[in-house]
């Protein structure tokens, strides 16, 4: 792109204007993630029990009545969705056993996550559709790959919700910048810039750092605050958590595989193999896989169109 | 009221040597009024091909077909034949759908209109020539006209799935299928970590109530077609949650609801016509009583009410 070399090398600012901005827009995206819900329940709990195949009714009873409000969107949902008569359902225990333990588990599942991020992007160059349908990407690919490679069907769930919120801190670039962040992704590839760079040149911050600021709020553990700060395989400072990589990996894939769109740029081959190489995988491995994403995808997405409505 | 069997099968057809006397084509059942010449028709399984093949030898000949349709649900046996019902590519024809709406609230327009497309049929549901009104139901009561009355109950099947009770001329024609007992998901083990005294006893008392409500909803009918494709000790051996219920089950729950007679149906694809007359020797004949009357659906039959 032509415009890119101003946003690239900040020239038309001195160095004192700069740090003064950067300093500002950090204190901005600070504020922001204060003000950001923070979940009575851990949003990861949610999102852990309910992707377990093998979830007990205790365990989704206990985990959704922890939090009115998700109880109360559960409810409200179910009463809409299936009822002609108002307030049939009064308890999620009635629910759950009216319902069957998947139709409630999905429908907490799509209800937790996207009051995390729901309406909170509003740039044209990654809609929150886009960055919805690449984190979900993510998540699937990430769980996909722990399959392959040998990880326990209670394990893979921690891959998934590391790759379904490994860009969380794009959130709040976004949200406060969305004519910069749509500069920046505008910018990415071209100069040779990796989204980070391009982010670090603008923000004078990146997402993984911020992403990092909100893992910490939410007190999110140690595999998703690793798998939220160190999925940049390009970065010099690349990490050994396996969870990372793994994320890091769905990222590319994701991209490749044209799903969704968070402002990331395609990788070449030879980084991407190289990467596989690091976590045993063979590349025929990943035959099979987009389809199986694509799939998963329309699935999620079908459940958003009841958890995404307002009334 | 009159109630014919077009298919009674659950899952798949089965044609074969083995199944030639209850009949291989999946669930289609016709109900007609003949006081208002009213043609009822409920799930295109397999078997509403040969139902739209009788309607083009005799009524067609007699002026534009009309018929209402309820699907129960939208799984693929219940809706598998309906693109071979010829009527449906017939100019002049009208046809009233009926039917529950999928978890993801997409329309039963939109679930059917899957298997209308190039990769599953050649003729796409645009090109139809007949005129097709879709309505939508949940649980609810809705006066159908001429003096029917219709009243709807979900049932507890993987999928929304509806029971049908039509009410005309104090007669009843009442259906369940697919369906399985609710039961009480909840760790009712007081020695089980997971225990939770207050969601267990809740859970019972769910599904008992819910079951309940199923009872009041059969009640008193002069003919209920139910869902029995297992026994219960086939149920009861790894076939839980799958959505059926037991012969056993439908039997003890239409005797004391006062049913006239209980129709058992939605038969296993795998059941051979000799393990249905064992079946009915072991489980209907006992049942049976002046004010009871229990018998497998046979296809091809017609019944009266």
């Amino acid at each position: 792109m032509a415009e890119s070399p101003e946003i690239l090398t900040g020239a038309s600012k001195n160095r004192a204007g700069f740090a003064m901005d950067t300093e500002r827009r950090i204190k901005t995206i600070k504020r922001f993630i204060e003000r950001m819900p923070s979940l009575p329940t851990s949003v990861t709990k949610v999102l852990e029990i309910c992707n377990r195949p093998d979830t007990s009714p205790n365990d989704l009873n206990r985990v959704i009545s922890l939090d009115p409000v998700l109880t109360g969107q559960v409810m409200k949902l179910i009463n809409s969705a299936y009822y002609a008569l108002p307030n049939r359902i009064t308890s999620l225990t009635r629910a759950i056993i009216m319902l069957g333990i998947n139709t409630v588990k999905n429908l907490a599942l799509a209800t937790s996550v996207l009051s995390t991020f729901r309406d909170r992007i509003a740039c044209r160059r990654m809609t929150m559709d886009d960055f919805w349908a690449h984190s979900l990407g993510v998540g699937v690919i990430a769980k996909t790959l722990a399959q392959i490679t040998g990880v326990t069907a209670a394990e893979q769930e921690t891959y998934f919700v590391a790759g379904l919120l490994h860009d969380l801190g794009k959130i709040p670039l976004a949200n406060k910048f969305p004519g910069e962040y749509d500069q920046v992704v505008e910018t990415v590839g071209s100069n040779g810039a990796s989204l980070v760079e391009c982010e670090q040149k603008v923000f004078g911050v990146d997402h993984l750092h911020v992403g990092g600021m909100i893992a910490g709020k939410w007190r999110l553990n140690h595999d998703m605050q690793a798998a939220i700060t160190g999925h940049c395989l390009e970065c010099g400072d690349v990490s050994d958590h396996t969870v990372a990589i793994m994320v890091a990996l769905a990222d590319y894939l994701a991209v490749r595989f044209d799903i969704g769109a968070a402002g990331n740029r395609e990788i070449e081959d030879k980084v991407l193999i190289a990467a596989l190489g690091r976590i045993s995988i063979r590349p025929d491995k990943l035959e099979g896989l987009r389809s199986k994403v694509e799939q998963e995808i329309e699935r999620a997405r079908d459940f958003l169109k009841i958890a995404g409505r307002e009334d | 009221m009159k109630v014919t069997f077009w298919g009674v099968r659950g899952s798949i057809p089965c044609p074969g040597p083995e199944t030639v006397r209850y009949g291989g084509n999946t669930a289609c059942l016709e109900l007609y009024l003949e006081e208002i010449d009213r043609r009822i028709i409920i799930d295109a399984g397999s078997g509403i091909r040969l139902l739209g093949n009788k309607l083009m030898a005799e009524q067609l000949p007699r002026g534009p077909i009309q018929a209402d349709i309820f699907f129960t649900h939208t799984h693929w046996d219940h809706i598998m034949g309906f693109p071979f019902f010829t009527p449906v590519f017939i100019p002049g024809t009208k046809l009233n759908i009926y039917g529950p709406v999928t978890f993801e609230n997409e329309t039963l327009q939109d679930a059917l209109n899957g298997q209308w497309t190039y990769r599953y049929f050649p003729v796409r549901h645009e090109e139809l020539s007949s005129e097709i009104n879709y309505i939508d139901l949940k649980e609810e009561s809705i006066d159908l006209g001429q003096g029917l009355v219709l009243r709807t109950k979900y049932l507890n099947h993987p999928l929304l799935c509806l029971g049908y009770r039509f009410e005309f001329r104090g007669r009843i024609f009442c259906t369940a299928y697919d369906t399985e007992p609710y039961r009480n998901l909840f760790c009712n083990d007081p020695e089980d970590p997971a225990y939770d005294e207050a969601m267990a006893r809740e859970g019972e008392k769910v599904a008992r109530e819910e079951n309940e409500r199923l009872e009041r909803f059969i009640r008193g009918a002069d003919m209920l077609v139910y869902d029995t494709m297992y026994t219960r000790a086939e149920l009861e051996n790894g076939r839980r949650g799958w959505g059926h219920s037991s012969m056993e089950y439908a039997i003890e729950s239409a005797g004391r609801n006062h049913v006239k007679h209980l129709v058992l149906f939605h038969h296993d694809p795998g059941r051979t016509d000799a393990q249905l007359d064992e079946l009915d020797l072991r489980l209907c004949e006992p049942a049976r009583s002046d004010e009871f009357h229990v018998s497998f659906a046979v296809e091809g039959t017609t019944l009266q009410l």
